[in-house]
């Protein structure tokens, strides 16, 4: 074997069904879920060779990579596999395997530190509570927006957890 | 000093235990695992235990011969083969016991391979001592082991054949060949099934009608065949050799005796509908024959559509009819048969592709199925060959084939493949070829089975000589633009990893094979086991094919899986092969085990009948009490009456309530003893 060949690792593979890619290896490689994605007509991401990566368990070609991120969780390859391939699952755990190993997509990560930080995905900005008040709704939300003690809660959870290291750094 | 052989087949039971322990290393699938040697020795200390051994293959002359000679040199009485499981070897060490003079339900198996190496490959030591812990329970219960006899029933020398496609026909040929008298039932008006449909077979070309014809016209002309078509099989109970089965004959409306096929009715009937044989594509009258092959050649009345059977006026046919066959009154007929044996040869229908599907099929004109293509390209078909597609009747010049459609799909619940859609595919791509050279032809697939004789040069062919273009990839989605008809497939062709849109004038989806709705009635009818796709179970996927759990029974073509035309044959022949042996020797051997009932104990609550899978008990008044009574042979010593009874009035012979309280209690005194260690 040449040395710049890839090297298939069923150790990985085997950890990726273990962290809730169970059907990985019913995949047959049809080509359904790359036909499918959306993602895919825009970008390279090709879900296919991504869930091929995983079944050979070429650990470095995924971990690095950008097509690990591309993925919007739509799951319409989840919906049209003819295998029961539970797709989008086995991303996710590719996902968290991979932040664990500190690669993360910086839009993801941004995204995280928000809501490690504020307890919310999105921040609420002043035409947000603008538009909240025409509806006749709370300008603020009740969520930890509005209370702050469960704001504090939050970050203790991200920092018990762990989550809050996780996704440090820019 | 070997004991007087009489003696032990009449008395059994009361004489004292003398076991012989024979355990088996099957090669490495149980001595790889268990010490064999160890468990052996472990058994000889067991009370009641004279001959101890541990054989290399307990199933092979050698170790039979072991067998044997321990039963006459030491006397043994009582025989524990610790190998596979019984349904492999029960019958070889029956028969070993019994040429040495024993009876042969003095031998139990104690399963060491399906139930504990193969279980536990990697726990030696432990399926060691579980090993040692089964043959114990065993010598425990085959102390308490009686001598049994088989009872003989007698066979009916008359068989029947369901469901009259090629499988059927075949086979209801063969036996009616070798003399026995032969009722063929089949439900549609012609016998033929879905060969009669297909245009050419692969992967030769032969054309199906062509070679089908003649078979069926044989059946006809054939002495002791009996064609029941436009019936179907209603009833069936009894068992091996002594089944009842009530025939429903629905009425066609037209005497069959009086009818002679001119087809003078059909001319002047004024109802036009789709033709079921066509797959809807072209029309029938309401008075017709589904093919002009058609067997029996008598017309039939489809009531739904009869003007004058929904109550209008009309008579036509009856006012052509020069023999006066018309007989608009006729009602369904029932035939009881007895027969000796049965043949199932129910065939398959094709998966319907599903509603609002990514490939569109009930949405677009221009998606088929290939079912529908073979009529469309068969010469006898509505266009006569004539390739068309269905939105504007235009010839198709880029056709795609998508390939496991309702095959290999566990979102469906369809795992199986289905053995003959590649084949056919190329086949039909093949026709359309040789058709219109300039037809653009694409199969999009995922793997190619090309197995059978013959496949792979029809894969050649089609590749190097007609140019087909196969492309890997299963499509995701199939979108038909509203003013053309033409559909665009984006799939991505997964050798490149490039996702493409191509346009197409008509899409094939290769359509699996499912088992067909007739056969789920038989199936009940006879508590027949099915494999996890549905289809009939064979009694031994490799040994006996055609067989099923139900003596008597034999299934073949597609009834029992996804097969082509080859093989269907074969099978059916194989099944009249099975049957006739069956009524040659005119006796049929029933086993012992069956369930038995103490009447002091039954209060007659019946409890028995509802559990019975196989109507084998009845309840009975014996001198004014009521008692429940077993039929054996139709008892099947499946144990579910014993295990439901409570009063405890049942035992299941060689598996009866004490015998299993002593296995328990084996069980449970190695626990003891492990505990007080």
């Amino acid at each position: 074997m040449t040395t710049d060949a890839k090297q298939p690792n069923p150790e990985f593979a085997k950890k990726v069904v273990e962290a809730g890619g169970k059907t990985l290896n019913l995949c047959f490689q049809c080509g359904t879920c790359t036909g499918s994605c959306p993602s895919g007509r825009q970008t390279a991401f090709r879900t296919r060779k991504l869930v091929r990566r995983a079944q050979l368990g070429l650990k470095d070609d995924i971990m690095g990579s950008d097509d690990l991120w591309l993925c919007t969780t739509c799951f319409t390859c989840y919906e049209r596999c003819p295998r029961g391939v539970e797709i989008v699952d086995i991303i996710m755990a590719l996902r968290n395997m991979s932040v664990r190993e500190g690669h993360m997509a910086p839009q993801h990560k941004k995204i995280a530190q928000l809501v490690s930080k504020s307890g919310h995905l999105v921040n609420l900005r002043d035409e947000d509570k603008a538009f909240r008040k025409k509806l006749g709704l709370r300008e603020t939300p009740p969520t930890v927006l509005e209370k702050p003690a469960g704001l504090e809660q939050v970050k203790k959870i991200c920092q018990i957890t762990g989550f809050d290291k996780l996704v440090a750094g820019d | 000093m070997a004991m007087p052989n009489a003696e032990l087949k009449d008395n059994g039971g009361g004489t004292e235990p003398k076991i012989g322990v024979f355990v088996c290393h099957c090669g490495t699938n149980i001595g790889g695992v268990v010490d064999c040697e160890k468990v052996a020795k472990a058994a000889s200390t067991i009370e009641g235990v004279a001959v101890s051994k541990d054989l290399k293959y307990a199933c092979s002359d050698l170790g039979q011969d072991e067998i044997q000679k321990a039963i006459k040199e030491e006397g043994l009485n009582r025989i524990v083969v610790a190998s596979c499981s019984p349904r492999l070897h029960e019958f070889t060490f029956r028969n070993c016991v019994e040429e040495a003079g024993l009876n042969p339900y003095f031998m139990i198996m104690v399963n060491l391979r399906e139930q504990c190496s193969w279980v536990h490959m990697k726990e030696p030591e432990d399926a060691t001592a579980k090993a040692s812990d089964l043959i114990r329970m065993g010598v425990e219960r085959s102390k308490l082991l009686s001598s049994l006899s088989p009872r003989e029933v007698a066979v009916e020398p008359t068989c029947l054949v369901i469901g009259a496609g090629i499988a059927g026909i075949q086979a209801a040929l063969d036996v009616a060949q070798k003399g026995f008298k032969t009722y063929l039932v089949e439900k549609e008006p012609s016998i033929g099934g879905h060969m009669a449909q297909l245009d050419k077979t692969f992967p030769t070309g032969d054309c199906a009608i062509c070679i089908l014809a003649p078979k069926m016209v044989e059946a006809s002309r054939q002495k002791n065949l009996e064609i029941l078509a436009y019936s179907e099989v209603v009833d069936i109970d009894g068992y091996v050799g002594n089944f009842n089965v009530k025939v429903r004959m629905k009425p066609r409306y037209v005497d069959e005796e009086k009818c002679v096929g001119c087809g003078v009715c059909t001319e002047k009937c004024p109802v036009k509908v789709p033709n079921e044989f066509d797959v809807g594509f072209g029309m029938r009258k309401a008075i017709y024959v589904p093919f002009p092959q058609a067997v029996p050649l008598k017309y039939t009345i489809d009531a739904e559509n009869c003007r004058q059977l929904q109550g209008k006026k009309c008579g036509a046919c009856a006012k052509a009819c020069i023999n006066d066959a018309i007989d608009y009154e006729q009602q369904p007929r029932d035939l009881d048969l007895k027969v000796g044996t049965i043949i199932i040869a129910t065939g398959f229908d094709t998966y319907i592709p599903m509603k609002k599907g990514v490939y569109s099929y009930w949405e677009s004109e221009n998606v088929i199925t290939a079912m529908e293509l073979e009529r469309l390209i068969n010469a006898a078909g509505p266009t006569g060959g004539h390739l068309i597609r269905p939105s504007d009747k235009t010839e198709p010049k880029r056709i795609a084939f998508i390939q496991c459609v309702g095959s290999r799909n566990h979102k469906l619940g369809i795992q199986h493949c289905s053995r003959v859609c590649c084949m056919y595919a190329m086949k039909n791509a093949q026709i359309i070829k040789e058709h219109d050279p300039e037809t653009d032809i694409a199969i999009y697939y995922n793997d190619i089975r090309a197995f059978g004789k013959g496949f792979e040069e029809l894969y050649h062919r089609i590749r190097m000589d007609y140019g087909v273009e196969f492309i890997r990839g299963r499509p995701a989605r199939l979108t038909t633009d509203p003013e053309t008809g033409n559909i665009t497939i984006r799939a991505e062709e997964t050798l490149l990893a490039k996702i493409t849109e191509r346009d197409f004038d008509l899409v094939v989806l290769s359509v699996g094979l499912l088992p067909s709705q007739g056969t789920m009635p038989i199936q009940k009818m006879l508590s027949l086991p099915t494999s996890p796709d549905g289809f009939l179970q064979e009694l031994h996927p490799k040994l006996r094919p055609i067989e099923t759990a139900i003596d008597g029974v034999f299934i073949c073509g597609c009834a029992q899986g996804p097969k082509d035309i080859p093989d269907s044959v074969a099978q059916a022949k194989a099944t009249a092969s099975e049957a006739s042996t069956l009524m040659i020797r005119s006796k049929h051997v029933v086993e012992p085990l069956t369930a038995s009932i103490n009447d002091e104990l039954c209060v007659g609550c019946g409890l028995c009948t509802d559990v019975c899978p196989y109507g084998a008990i009845e309840l009975q008044d014996k001198d004014g009490q009521i008692k429940a009574v077993v039929t054996e042979a139709l008892c099947h010593g499946c144990g579910t009456c014993a295990a439901a009874c409570p009063q405890r009035a049942i035992d299941q012979l060689q598996f009866s309530n004490r015998q299993i309280m002593s296995e328990i209690s084996a069980a449970l005194s190695h626990e003891k003893a492990a505990g007080g260690e």
